[in-house]
């Protein structure tokens, strides 16, 4: 199955800032929850002073931690930006990752948590990613991956899409992409364990939705057993990336 | 001599708190120190005349020491009863030291009682003597308390047994008038099972039911009960039921005696129409109770371990989040929403502990949540307190108009576990919000009330008979113990000296 980038991009939005998906994944919108942004943010090396965009930022958490844990000032860009901050540290920007609305070397750092795999065009993103950066700087990514051995095809659908898992790439080929952007890929680790936990607490909340709307569940249910299948088999995990522009 | 070692050696245990505790014998207070043995957390302290003291205060040491960060800083209430003179734990209460305000009022109607449980902190029964609190000092300890408070949550009627005094509906009624939001009842249920017009007189005024239940077994009804009242309970439920009254099964685990039956009461409870909480309490070794080692008693690590061994389909240990109000290790608590046998812990929809983290703080909490979780993990905690959190945008957004019915399918759990003579440690007594209220309108922490020996003195005064001092039925005191004339110990020489108090009053 395919679906036009464009289409992929607005729905993956929509459905990110919908009550639904709040609801079902919480505070934080990615595996490893706010712990592992933590771990993100100290890999970026930055400080007061230092400007740090935050690719696909959801609903802010992250922005916001990022300014409390390192005291630097944070623009997120999304599709679905939140309407304002209430930290005159942050601002948010309506923006595509594959075209960012800011100037080369414009900043200290790139976040970018559970996006890169809903992104149509990846080679433009990694590049646009490695152009805001300034010499020197670094990227901090985290994202759902799977390997090569290929995905089941019911995991190939919009919803999947939406769910971050139809267009998940093996570890180092985000690593090549990131590369052949013209960033240098300082390190890479799984984390498998993150993605498990966050698959047990939309599985928890797809319970209690079903206690009153028992009709209402049953797709999410059936992708949350694809996906839970494809981890336990190996095929699907989460991963970091850590790189800095030369 | 001491033989002389020819090698240094470590010591087998690691050295975290000194504190102050009480000679489980004549009371005196004394210096105590807290250690980690074999993963064990264990309180110790010798008294110049009785020797040294050993008691198990939590059976596991990572969990203790991980939950000193749910420690919400105190709140001041708007009067203090006494005034600092003596030190913590003999100016109760309470006194500007102390770090906490009284969630919970708890105000013991009478002494009087219609069993004579082998197992009851209160030492209460059919006696020859006792009290029955009149209207009038009611009235007036519920006004201290407001004028503590300003408008207290939950007030407590407890005993002896509160349904047998002549005036409870009226008690009930007054507390209402004097806005407080809820009251509880703490009954065996004798009387809401035997006499139906009580139970629709409740049904009328709505207290929330706080039901003694401590397992489905003959044995376990007579070695805590002395009496099989499984058919009482059983009534007494129905009749909760039908009167609309909402209750929380409230059950003494004794070691040895119904640690076993923990996870049939919960699936018990779940599934019961009447009951949203479950209350675990280890017993209390102050009052009358069975014999007990102190290193081998069962504490609040215990129980959420037996809950998650028993039932393990729905909770784990680590749907318990420590109540940061009091001291975190004092209180455990965990909520789900069930619907049938579909049980699905708040832990696993929400990162509580984040929340209620106040001395890491790597995260930044949404202020809205966190506040509606600190009502929820309280002690003052009563049904509906999760609505604040359910309201809120991040927990509960598609299912807002559902609230009401969201509301009936949440239920509770608590794990609390009460100090006693042997394990005393003031650097938690000084953070309680379970208060005693007094005749006098003292509002003195439970934990002290029982086991420093307020309730004797408090006992006296409204008896008029004199009240030995009551010593834990513990095994090593053997030798010294004999019984009181209401069925707790009492030891033939406690001494009952004050050659110190706070301090041992000498400089060098």
């Amino acid at each position: 199955m395919t679906f036009a980038g464009g289409e992929i991009k607005a729905c993956c939005a929509a459905a990110y800032s919908s009550a639904t998906a709040r609801f079902l994944l919480g505070d934080s919108f990615h595996p490893g929850g706010a712990a592992l942004t933590s771990r993100l943010a100290w890999a970026l090396h930055v400080g007061p002073g230092d400007l740090v965009v935050d690719v696909a930022c959801g609903p802010g958490s992250s922005a916001y931690q990022l300014v409390r844990e390192t005291g630097c000032e944070v623009i997120g860009v999304d599709l679905a930006p939140p309407a304002e901050a209430d930290d005159p540290r942050v601002s948010f920007l309506r923006g595509d990752a594959e075209a960012l609305p800011l100037a080369d070397a414009s900043v200290d750092g790139v976040l970018c948590e559970c996006a890169f795999c809903t992104f149509p065009d990846k080679a433009t993103a990694a590049r646009e990613l490695a152009r805001v950066l300034r010499p020197g700087a670094r990227l901090a990514l985290s994202d759902l991956i799977w390997q090569p051995d290929g995905l089941p095809e019911s995991l190939a659908s919009l919803e999947a899409w939406v769910g971050c898992v139809a267009d998940a790439r093996p570890l180092d080929e985000i690593g090549g992409l990131l590369q052949e952007a013209g960033l240098v890929v300082d390190l890479t680790e799984a984390h498998d364990d993150a993605l498990a936990a966050l698959l047990d607490r939309i599985e928890a909340r797809l319970e209690v939705v079903a206690m009153f709307a028992a009709d209402g569940v049953a797709v999410g249910r059936e992708l949350l057993h694809e996906v839970r299948a494809a981890l336990d088999r190996g095929l699907l995990g989460y991963g970091v990336v850590i790189a800095h522009r030369l | 001599m001491a033989e002389r070692r020819t090698a240094k050696v470590d010591r087998d245990e690691v050295f975290l708190e000194y504190t102050k505790s009480i000679c489980p014998i004549c009371k005196t207070v004394v210096d105590a120190e807290v250690n980690v043995r074999d993963n064990r957390v264990i309180l110790r302290k010798r008294c110049r005349e009785h020797g040294l003291f050993e008691a198990l205060v939590y059976s596991d040491a990572e969990l203790y020491v991980a939950q000193q960060r749910f420690n919400k800083p105190g709140t001041i209430p708007l009067e203090f009863q006494t005034e600092v003179r003596e030190g913590c734990p003999l100016d109760c209460g309470m006194c500007p030291e102390h770090k906490q305000h009284a969630c919970l009022g708890l105000i013991e109607l009478n002494s009087g009682c219609n069993l004579d449980c082998p197992i009851c902190f209160a030492d209460s029964g059919h006696q020859p003597d006792g009290f029955a609190l009149t209207y009038e000092q009611v009235e007036f300890m519920l006004e201290r308390f407001v004028a503590a408070e300003g408008s207290p949550e939950v007030v407590q009627f407890s005993g002896g047994e509160p349904t047998i005094h002549p005036r409870i509906l009226d008690f009930i009624a007054l507390a209402g008038t004097k806005g407080i939001r809820v009251v509880m009842l703490n009954t065996n249920g004798i009387r809401i099972a035997r006499d139906a017009h009580f139970a629709r007189e409740l049904g009328r005024l709505k207290p929330h039911i706080y039901l003694q239940f401590d397992g489905f077994e003959l044995e376990t009804h007579l070695a805590i009960r002395g009496k099989d009242l499984r058919a009482d309970k059983e009534l007494a439920l129905a009749r909760c039921a039908e009167e609309g009254l909402t209750v929380t099964l409230v059950c003494a685990v004794e070691k040895g005696v119904n640690e076993h039956e923990l996870g049939a009461i919960v699936r018990f409870g779940v599934l019961h129409p009447a009951v949203n909480s479950v209350a675990f309490q280890p017993v209390t070794h102050s009052g009358r109770h069975l014999e007990f080692d102190p290193l081998e008693r069962l504490t609040n690590a215990d129980v959420m371990k037996l809950v998650a061994a028993q039932v393990p389909e729905w909770f784990r240990l680590d749907d318990f989040v420590p109540v940061p109000c009091c001291f975190p290790s004092c209180r455990s608590m965990s909520y789900a929403f069930v619907d049938g046998e579909t049980v699905v812990p708040f832990t696993r929809l929400l990162e509580i502990e984040d929340y209620l983290d106040y001395v890491s703080n790597r995260i930044y909490p949404d202020k809205a949540v966190r506040s509606a979780l600190e009502r929820m993990f309280s002690s003052s905690a009563t049904p509906g307190a999760e609505r604040a959190l359910l309201a809120c945008e991040c927990f509960g957004i598609d299912l807002v108009g559902e609230l009401d019915q969201l509301e009936q399918k949440v239920f509770t759990l608590v794990v609390q576990d009460f100090q006693d003579a042997y394990t005393l440690n003031v650097r938690q007594l000084m953070k309680c919000c379970i208060a005693e209220i007094t005749p006098d309108g003292r509002l003195i922490p439970f934990c002290a009330y029982n086991s420093v020996g307020y309730r004797e003195q408090v006992r006296a005064q409204l008896s008029g008979v004199e009240v030995e001092p009551v010593v834990p039925n513990a095994k090593p005191l053997q030798p010294l113990l004999r019984p009181t004339r209401y069925g707790s110990r009492t030891a033939s020489a406690n001494g009952r000296g004050r050659t110190n108090a706070t301090n041992i009053g000498w400089r060098l």
